[in-house]
């Protein structure tokens, strides 16, 4: 599946309104936010249709997944968008990551479990707050914010790079690190950044790291970069990202693809958005 | 005391809201404490035994709480020694688990890293054996485990 598809659901008291985009999309956050309630709602819309007095409006298709037989009933959907509550002990299963890479389905998790099994992004995990009345009515408008939102604290003067991969991307910092007579460390892999940076010694750090793939990896990078104040997190897309952003290869096709990526990244072809960004710099190159 | 225990843990309940929904106690429900969960984080009033009072949701019954309140009311009230999985809480409640366990010795299994605020607390983390009291010294433990 591809592009973003925005998903109103409704009833006469409530509201729900937000755009999904990518294969993974995470819910969170506090608790009484209604989150089991929107599961419900989907649900018994998907049920009952028009009877349940719930609409659900979207370009595709919106469904419940949950129980024993998740894994059938996944093997005949497509193209759709599929809601699944933090009840479901399956979704931070290897099982459940196969399936999903190569689905041609977008998938809403609600768990504040660390799925390390899924790439999902650091922009793709939310939470549900309400806005207020609904147009004048009594309804409560309930939408999606982003939990990590965008926030640039510039400049950032480290005297240490931490990067989360050991090929090009570490290459590259490595050479700007040395030209600014800083110093630069793999961690080897994501798991490996919180170890590395609750190891330091007090040094200004900033971690690079992949924001396609780190969601998992967030609750305590997150955590630990509010405690100690020296750490920065700087998370692109990709390192690939990064280069084809800065327009020194590609010409305005590559700008357009970077300006709504959801239109060209098909869920059935790439896991996350990373490795598109690998393959389409590949190609430039 | 509280006791964390970090990480999957086969024999916690793991949807506490579920086994809420199938165990609770009518008088549960009015006892000071959870009138008080209730009406702080659900923002509803308890009505009754049987009727809470939403102020998005209108009149609801228990079972229409939210999984978090649920949860808490069972670390207050049940007395079955089960461990819960408080990573169905958010941090918004986390306020009250500290509070439930000055009372009383409560084992909670967590599976994300609950932020228990910028005071100082008390709670053995099972992994370990170490006490930790505040959240330096919990993430420092923590992120190793979640």
């Amino acid at each position: 599946m591809k592009e973003k598809h925005k998903v109103i659901i409704q009833n006469n008291r409530l509201h729900y309104e937000f755009e999904i985009k990518r294969n993974i999309t995470i819910i969170q956050g506090d608790s009484a936010t209604g989150k089991t309630t929107l599961i419900n709602m989907v649900r018994q819309a998907e049920n009952l249709g028009k009877s349940s007095g719930i609409d659900v409006i979207c370009d595709v298709p919106c469904r419940v997944l949950d129980g024993r037989e998740w894994k059938l009933l996944l093997e005949n959907m497509s193209g759709n968008i599929i809601f699944t509550d933090e009840e479901n002990t399956f979704i931070n299963t290897e099982e459940f990551a196969e399936a999903i890479r190569g689905s041609d389905n977008y998938f809403v998790l609600i768990t504040r479990e660390n799925l390390y099994n899924l790439p999902y992004s650091i922009d793709e995990i939310y939470g549900l707050h309400s806005s207020g009345k609904y147009q004048n009515t009594k309804k409560i408008h309930q939408e999606m914010y982003r939990i990590y939102s965008n926030i640039e604290e510039f400049p950032v003067k480290p005297e240490k790079i931490i990067t989360e991969d050991s090929n090009s991307g570490y290459d590259f910092f490595c050479a700007v690190s040395e030209e600014k007579q800083i110093e630069c460390e793999s961690a080897g892999g994501k798991s490996n950044i919180f170890s590395c940076i609750k190891e330091n010694s007090g040094e200004e750090i900033c971690v690079i790291a992949d924001g396609a793939a780190i969601g998992p990896e967030m609750n305590r990078l997150y955590k630990q970069a509010q405690k100690m104040k020296n750490i920065r997190l700087f998370l692109p897309e990709s390192f690939e990202w990064l280069i084809l952003k800065s327009g020194l290869i590609g010409g305005r096709e590559i700008k357009k693809i970077l300006e709504t990526p959801e239109n060209y990244i098909d869920s059935k072809d790439f896991f996350s958005w990373e490795r598109y960004f690998t393959r389409l710099f590949n190609r430039e190159d | 005391m509280l006791k964390i225990y970090l990480g999957q843990m086969e024999e916690a309940i793991y949807h506490p809201p579920t086994y809420f929904d199938n165990r609770y106690e009518d008088e549960w429900i009015t006892e000071k404490l959870s009138v008080e969960m209730i009406k702080d984080v659900d923002k509803s009033t308890v009505v009754s035994e049987r009727l809470i009072d939403s102020p998005v949701l209108g009149p609801i019954s228990v079972k229409e709480l939210s999984g978090g309140v649920k949860t808490l009311i069972l670390m207050a009230f049940d007395n079955s020694d089960n461990v819960f999985n408080a990573s169905v809480c958010g941090d918004n409640y986390a306020k009250w688990i500290l509070k439930i366990a000055e009372t009383k010795d409560l084992t909670i299994n967590l599976r994300h890293i609950m932020d228990f605020g910028d005071g100082e607390f008390e709670a053995q983390i099972l992994n370990t054996g170490e006490t930790v009291h505040n959240m330096s010294e919990f993430i420092d433990i923590a992120g190793e485990y979640v």
